[in-house]
């Protein structure tokens, strides 16, 4: 790292990026870091590529924290006053006690809602013969499990170890690629169910990169749209 | 409904402020507005919920002591909230990952990292861009220059483990990177993009 060089902007600001996606490691990432606490040009490099894309975070879904983080922050610093993370306690939904949820920040708690999947594989026009789409939540056991043939209309769905919030109904969805969310219907949470597509399976999963599982009320979701939190989500793997 | 950004935005700039001045309601107000997305930012990274409740803590204790020093920050609130996390993971995943030992790690250990069910970072990045309204920006650039710099944003992968995982070489991944980035910050620049 030679910063005195005539094309030092352009080498500060590919540093500067590397730092703050997470790339530049070690002795020059140290550096880098020390160097900014004395020379401004530095650190508004470093300060800028970090806002940069840390607004990029704001599409991750939230992950409720367990209480004894809070906790443990009043004690270091000696806070006395009101235990005011009740407050916190209050606010969360009837659902964020469930341990199921837990550690829903890897599963991806809204998964599509804010916009369609992009897989990487670019969508293939190669006919398929049949899709298995195994839906798991954060410890990725598989909860449930579907499988349809190209030519029918039916997706079978089999619950294998599906979790239900007493009240709740398990609503599955199609994430099509940059479009909301669209409904295939409830899902069992024991035993197999048969649900049908509006079209036949090539057709109506041709564009489809994964599913998704949330909970819903009763009878599904009243908006058409996903309501509660995805619990599970799986990749459509098409088998040719 | 969440309040509007800019709402928000404000709320969290007084909380800041008042932090800066011991005012523990307000810091405890701050931390219920907040904790969660920052939460979700470290396990994303560190992908161990211990690990994840450590730099929350870490961080949120260094809040306390230099919130001050978010008026000359010119971010966001949530923004600068959410470059103290990140840093405070990077930091913890080069330190339970020396240089070297990003080379030679497990390649099936490596593997099973990626197995993980929910969005892909290449997902959480289009999210992102779109919370931001800079989805034009991502969607401009080329799908091996997004996927690399999802999953090292996102997942923390260094260029070795991004090398890998993508199968191509090293000089491949990093130019893949250092392009995106480029093509990224003049796009947001061009739209007028701010902090």
């Amino acid at each position: 790292m030679n910063l005195s060089r005539p094309d030092r902007a352009q080498r500060l600001d590919a540093l500067a990026a590397a730092y703050a996606l997470g790339t530049l490691l070690g002795r020059i990432r140290r550096r880098l870091d020390r160097v900014a606490q004395t020379d401004p040009t530095v650190a508004a490099a470093l300060r800028g590529w970090e806002w940069r894309l840390a607004a990029l975070t704001e599409g991750i879904p939230g992950v409720t924290p367990p209480l004894h983080v809070w906790e443990g922050i009043r004690k270091r610093l000696g806070l006395t006053g009101e235990d005011e993370s009740s407050r916190g306690g209050r606010t969360q939904s009837w659902w964020s006690s469930l341990s199921v949820w837990r550690g829903l920040a890897l599963a991806g708690f809204a998964l599509a809602f804010a916009l369609g999947l992009l897989l990487l594989a670019p969508t293939t026009e190669r006919p398929f013969e049949s899709v298995v789409v195994v839906l798991a939540g954060p410890d990725a056991k598989p909860a449930l499990v579907a499988t349809a043939e190209r030519g029918s209309r039916f997706l079978t769905v089999k619950a294998v170890a599906a979790e239900v919030p007493p009240g709740r109904a398990l609503e599955l969805w199609m994430l099509p690629d940059g479009r909301a969310p669209v409904s295939i219907g409830l899902v069992p949470a024991t035993g197999i169910e048969r649900l049908v597509l509006r079209e036949r399976v090539g057709v109506a999963l041709q564009n489809i990169p994964a599913l998704a599982v949330s909970v819903e009320p009763p009878g599904g979701s009243p908006t058409g749209a996903p309501t509660g939190p995805v619990v599970y989500t799986g990749r459509v793997e098409r088998i040719y | 409904m969440p309040p509007a950004p800019t709402d928000r935005s404000t709320r969290l700039a007084e909380l800041l402020a008042r932090t800066a001045l011991s005012d523990q309601a307000a810091y405890a107000e701050l931390y219920r507005l907040t904790a969660s997305h920052l939460y979700a930012v470290a396990l994303r990274i560190l992908r161990e919920p211990a690990a994840a409740e450590d730099v929350l803590q870490e961080a949120f204790v260094s809040v306390w002591h230099h919130a001050g020093s978010y008026s000359t920050a010119k971010a966001k609130p949530q923004t600068w909230l959410t470059s103290i996390v990140r840093n405070r993971c990077l930091d913890m995943l080069r330190r339970r990952e020396p240089d070297t030992v990003t080379m030679t790690r497990d390649e099936d250990e490596t593997e099973m990292d990626f197995e993980m069910p929910g969005p892909t970072a290449v997902e959480l990045l289009l999210a992102g861009a779109e919370a931001n309204s800079v989805r034009e920006c991502v969607d401009q650039l080329d799908g091996s220059q997004k996927q690399a710099i999802a999953l090292a944003f996102y997942q923390g992968l260094s260029h070795a483990e991004l090398s890998r995982h993508l199968r191509q070489p090293l000089g491949t991944v990093k130019s893949w990177v250092r392009r995106g980035l480029e093509r990224l910050k003049a796009c947001l620049e061009g739209a007028g993009f701010t902090r």
